[in-house]
């Protein structure tokens, strides 16, 4: 059966290439502001440039490189047409 | 729409020198601006109730001189940080006047993030003026912004630059007077968001802006496949780490290699002026104060400066390629794991060579937390001054091994890393609780380094090294030559017979050896030898652990004076074989086995450096600090040693 596409999924998810639209964190306050400062707001665009550690994305122009427990924080909805869905993960 | 803004804040009426301050996110090419603006002669300086540098300069506009002040770069107005809090009080006029204008540097190829930025201070109503930089990276992407209808939005004089190529320089000065003099245009927009607006609202306007004001490819829409490629090597599980010892190897090989030459010329100018100066004054306290206490204590601290500068030279060009963000993920593994964050390698690292350098070099982390936890750890690191102690002690445990004395060598080394790493994780269960935080960065495209920005980052803090060193540094170096030289000693009746002999050289070996026992530090030693007696130390030994707070190879020079074979920091052979024949007042031998072991692990681990300790005071901004590093160190390395000793003991080693 297939999963609900609007459904949030983890960041570390998603396949290299894959966009999507920030939905929550899970992280500490320090952190969740400092991603907030970088452009990572609600809802905004992101796109995966590279998974594993550090996990690289790139929101409007700015490339973030996060951590891997960071980036299991992190849940986005993926765009229809670029979701990739990461098997491994 | 009712606009919530801060109060108007107006510049202080007969304030003198009009202010202007540089604000803008990082990797903007702020700092570059700024050096175009002020030239060589900025000076940077802690912002007052801080321990966050700040630069400020001068520059000429249309023949009147402004103040410039050159803030952190800060990627908006309320993420909870000193340097934050540093614009913040600008802004609002506590600590120093506000500015008269607020040049804020913004990146043409990132407008929206930057523009939340340009919000925020808008509401502020300061007069402002936007420089939208790197113009040509945003054209060769392929967006174009119309600095026009950006200008209009705004309400405030928008000018395109290039700051590395000073395009567009004259102009922004242009609107810069004109803004100053109240002739440029200026309205805040009406649809701009309250100061209590969520970062979501102000991104949410900017986006309208760049909407309106920029056409063509945005730059979130095309990978950079350069910058990906890039990426992929710098920060791969294995090519990274490659890639990262190959780029330290480069970067100490050039260090060392490099910083040698004017350290020897340092080092050999300040002994001829105190050759000199000897030549020319009349023996007595006052040549030996000059000669000894202040040019030797000089020579101590300022042969350091060569390997500070160019250590920042090369941070500087690192930092600017955009690798160093790269790096720092690459460590953060390792890192991360005792507390520290991966920005500590670089601090790590240098303290191999120094720990001044390595703790001014903890300005490169950004939270506090880490920060300290990196410069109380750091100076475990077995730096460069503990070598002639290493090879002394490794020489006499293992006379007849030199294998084995080579295993002991590396055996310090790694004793002093585990001993930083293992103390990150204390520190980080006690004083300083807390994890270093999850590695979150901003990783700015590749570039070319600025050359400019390189010589004055290593101009800079070789003046607040100095500035500490001409100082702090110094009155150290002279409070323990006293310590050590005084109270003289007159001549026996030993040494005048060896003069009269004509054995001038050996009168002064043995004169040396009595005055280094009757000096101040050497009654000290026979004080608080019974403190040192569990380590197997005798008197003269605690003779040199004290001497060498003032740098850890004058143990060395101890050593061989009280054996009576000069006060060089190289021991020859026959100097080390009366080191290792040196008795206790019951005739027995001072460096047994266990005594030397228990010595070595005492100095790789102690806090033997008063100089460092001043630097860490100035960093960290409070005594407190400082303080705890030495006892922290002090009691580890005495207990180490006292466990090595007394097992040793029981083992049956003497």
């Amino acid at each position: 059966m297939a999963t609900d596409p609007q459904a949030p999924v983890p960041l570390t998810s998603l396949a290299a290439g894959a966009s999507a639209r920030l939905h929550d964190t899970q992280l500490d306050e320090d952190t969740r502001s400092l991603l907030r400062s970088l452009g990572l707001t609600d809802a905004s665009p992101l796109r995966v440039c590279k998974r594993g550690e550090p996990f690289i994305i790139q929101v409007r122009a700015t490339r973030i490189g996060v951590s891997s427990s960071v980036a299991g924080g992190i849940f986005v909805v993926p765009d229809k047409a670029h979701a990739g869905f990461n098997p491994g993960s | 729409m009712l606009v919530s803004t801060p109060a108007a804040r107006e510049p202080q009426a007969g304030a003198g020198t009009t202010r202007l301050a540089l604000l803008g996110n990082p990797n903007t090419g702020k700092t570059t601006l700024f050096n175009e603006l002020c030239g060589a002669r900025a000076k940077t300086s802690n912002f007052p109730g801080t321990t966050t540098a700040v630069r400020s300069g001068h520059c000429d506009l249309n023949g009147t001189r402004i103040e410039v002040v050159d803030l952190p770069g800060i990627y908006d107005l309320r993420y909870p940080s000193p340097e934050t809090r540093i614009a913040q009080d600008l802004f609002a006029g506590a600590r120093m006047s506000v500015p008269d204008v607020v040049v804020v540097v913004v990146d043409g190829c990132n407008l929206t993030r930057n523009l939340v930025l340009v919000g925020e201070l808008l509401a502020y109503r300061h007069k402002t003026v936007v420089a939208l930089n790197m113009v040509d990276l945003a054209k060769r992407r392929g967006l174009t912004v119309n600095a026009g209808v950006l200008s209009r939005r705004l309400g405030v004089p928008v000018i395109p630059t290039i700051a590395q190529s000073g395009a567009g320089l004259e102009t922004l000065k242009e609107a810069i007077a004109a803004t100053l003099a109240g002739t440029a245009p200026e309205s805040r927009p009406a649809d701009l968001p309250p100061a209590d607006a969520t970062t979501e609202v102000l991104t949410a306007w900017a986006d309208g802006i760049v909407a309106e004001s920029a056409s063509g490819l945005a730059c979130d829409a095309v990978a950079d496949g350069f910058t990906e490629r890039l990426d992929r090597i710098f920060t791969h599980p294995v090519l990274g780490v490659i890639a990262f010892a190959a780029v330290m190897a480069g970067l100490f090989y050039t260090l060392f290699a490099l910083a040698t030459v004017p350290m020897d010329l340092i080092e050999a100018t300040l002994t001829g002026l105190g050759a000199l100066a000897r030549t020319w004054l009349p023996a007595g306290p006052v040549r030996d104060l000059l000669t000894d206490g202040i040019v030797g204590g000089i020579a101590g601290s300022v042969v350091f400066l060569p390997q500070i500068c160019l250590l920042f030279f090369l941070i500087s060009l690192l930092e600017d390629t955009g690798y160093l963000a790269r790096a720092a993920f690459v460590m953060d593994r390792l890192l991360y794991r005792f507390g520290l964050p991966g920005h500590a390698f670089v601090p790590l690292l240098t303290a191999h060579a120094c720990a001044l350098p390595a703790i001014m070099s903890t300005r490169l982390i950004p939270d506090r937390r880490d920060r300290l936890a990196t410069i109380l750890v750091a100076p475990f690191m077995s730096c460069s001054a503990r070598l002639p102690v290493y090879v002394l002690l490794t020489s006499l445990i293992f006379a007849d091994s030199p294998g084995y004395a080579a295993l002991a060598f590396v055996g310090c080394y790694l004793l002093g890393a585990t001993a930083a790493l293992l103390s990150a994780v204390l520190f980080g269960r006690t004083v300083l609780k807390g994890r270093a935080r999850p590695m979150v960065l901003e990783l700015p495209s590749y570039k070319t380094p600025s050359l400019t920005n390189a010589l004055l980052a290593a101009k800079d803090q070789g003046l607040a090294f100095l500035k500490t060193a001409g100082t702090v540094i110094v009155a150290i170096c002279i409070v323990m030559w006293w310590l050590n030289a005084y109270p003289a000693v007159d001549e026996t009746t030993a040494v005048q017979a060896l003069r009269a002999q004509g054995q001038t050289e050996q009168a002064d070996v043995l004169q040396q050896r009595t005055a280094q026992a009757g000096s101040f530090a050497g009654q000290m030693g026979r004080v608080v030898e019974p403190l040192f007696r569990p380590l197997g130390f005798d008197w003269q030994l605690t003779v040199g652990v004290l001497t060498s707070f003032l740098a850890r190879e004058v143990f060395v020079s101890t050593m061989s004076v009280l054996v009576g074979g000069g006060d060089d920091a190289e021991v020859d052979d026959g100097v080390l074989n009366r080191i290792r024949g040196m008795t206790r007042a019951d005739g027995t031998l001072v460096f047994t086995a266990a005594t030397s072991a228990a010595a070595l692990v005492f100095f790789v681990l102690a806090m033997q450096c008063l100089p460092t300790l001043a630097v860490t005071r100035r960093e960290t901004g409070a005594l407190k600090y400082a303080l705890l590093q030495l006892a922290y160190m002090s009691t580890v390395a005495y207990v180490a040693a006292l466990v090595v000793y007394q097992s040793l003991r029981f083992l049956g080693v003497s």
